[in-house]
């Protein structure tokens, strides 16, 4: 088979410009086998010290939901983790964080004495640089990173922590439109 | 041992199946049965029933093996329990939870699902707690759902990367629950393979778990 041929799937003509597609899904054991769980673990510890409660926020980011959440989650959060290192930045605890829901059927969570949180708060002083605090849009952007499956949703808040970390360095600053 | 014997211990055993579980009920019968009728009877117990109840087949073989009790050994579930506020307990072995019971600290909310491949006056199940154990529903189990919860099950064998439990841990731990609950446990209750293809089970891959106790 000549070189970039299985881009073509039978395509008569030049070879297409920009960059090759990617077509082929890899199978689901090659994503296992790149995920990384206590390279995570770790990472995570400074926002979640407690073993236990660490565990359980890995287990719902790299093993729980569509095999390609997992490895996206584990990709995107190895790298920031690279930076966060690179940089040297210390991970600090946001006095602004927000709670990340459980999200229970609607009709069981109205009967709960008050709302259950996984144990990774969100914090929100990256988002100060695209909304200003207290404003409907920032609001709304907190809404979008804590909703939706914990796959997602606590993903997100690790996310935060750590490009937290890598923003605290820089004077705080207002949103940068 | 006569078929009209065996007929009303059918009766028995299921009924006891459905209230103490399948491990509970099999040892408990195997003894009895032992102590009135020695190994023979034991066999005889085997060859009838083991096909329809092959936890009390793998129970017989350990009996034939030089067991003479279940093997109950709370400290790793208590392990994998701590710092849960509840803990849902999804299938029913009864001298397992009866072990693991007392062991919890009196702070700990612990449920039952009553949910069962065999009937059960789940009133007189619960009752053997004394009010510790609260009853679950299918309907509303998640109200037990948290990042200090538990789900605890119980496993008939571990081997091959899998576990047999009870068809309700299939129908609780769907994907939306498995992250609503900090520990997801499997607890080994009757340590052997089953010999006989173990009919009234489901074989879910171990990753199902976040803790195994067991094997």
């Amino acid at each position: 088979m000549p070189p970039h041929d299985h881009h073509h799937h039978g395509r008569k003509g030049p070879p297409r410009k920009g960059p090759p597609r990617h077509h082929h899904h890899v199978p689901s054991s090659a994503i296992t086998a790149f995920v990384d769980r206590p390279r995570i673990d770790a990472l995570l510890a400074p926002w979640v010290p407690d073993a236990a409660d660490r565990a359980f926020v890995v287990r719902c980011i790299l093993g729980e939901g569509p095999a390609h959440h997992r490895g996206a989650n584990f990709v995107l959060l190895a790298l920031l983790g690279l930076l966060v290192e690179r940089e040297g930045r210390a991970p600090g605890a946001d006095p602004a964080s927000v709670a990340v829901p459980l999200r229970l059927p609607p009709h069981l969570a109205e009967a709960r004495e008050e709302e259950d949180a996984y144990p990774l708060a969100m914090p929100t002083r990256p988002i100060e640089r695209l909304a200003a605090r207290g404003t409907r849009e920032f609001e709304a952007m907190v809404d979008c990173l804590t909703d939706g499956p914990p796959q997602h949703a606590l993903a997100n808040a690790a996310m935060l922590a750590l490009l937290d970390a890598l923003l605290a360095g820089d004077p705080p600053r207002g949103p940068e439109r | 041992m006569t078929a009209g014997r065996l007929a009303r211990l059918e009766q028995a055993f299921r009924v006891a199946c459905g209230e103490l579980g399948h491990c509970a009920a099999a040892w408990l019968f195997v003894r009895e049965v032992a102590e009135a009728l020695g190994d023979a009877g034991v066999e005889g117990l085997r060859d009838e029933l083991g096909r329809s109840y092959p936890v009390l087949d793998a129970v017989a073989r350990r009996w034939f093996e030089g067991h003479r009790a279940p093997h109950v050994q709370p400290e790793g579930v208590v392990a994998a329990c701590a710092g849960a506020a509840r803990v849902l307990v999804v299938g029913l072995e009864a001298a397992h939870l009866d072990a693991l019971v007392p062991l919890l600290p009196p702070d700990v909310r612990l449920g039952l699902v009553r949910s069962g491949s065999l009937e059960a006056d789940w009133e007189r199940v619960l009752a053997n707690f004394g009010g510790r154990v609260e009853g679950a529903d299918l309907g509303d189990f998640q109200r037990w759902a948290g990042a200090r919860s538990a789900l605890l099950t119980f496993a008939y064998g571990v081997h091959d990367g899998q576990a047999h439990v009870s068809p309700a841990w299939v129908r609780v731990s769907g994907p939306d629950v498995r992250a609503q609950f900090r520990a997801l446990i499997a607890w080994d209750v009757l340590r052997a393979p089953t010999y006989v293809h173990p009919r009234w089970l489901v074989a879910v891959p171990l990753e199902d778990f976040s803790h195994v106790v067991g094997p």
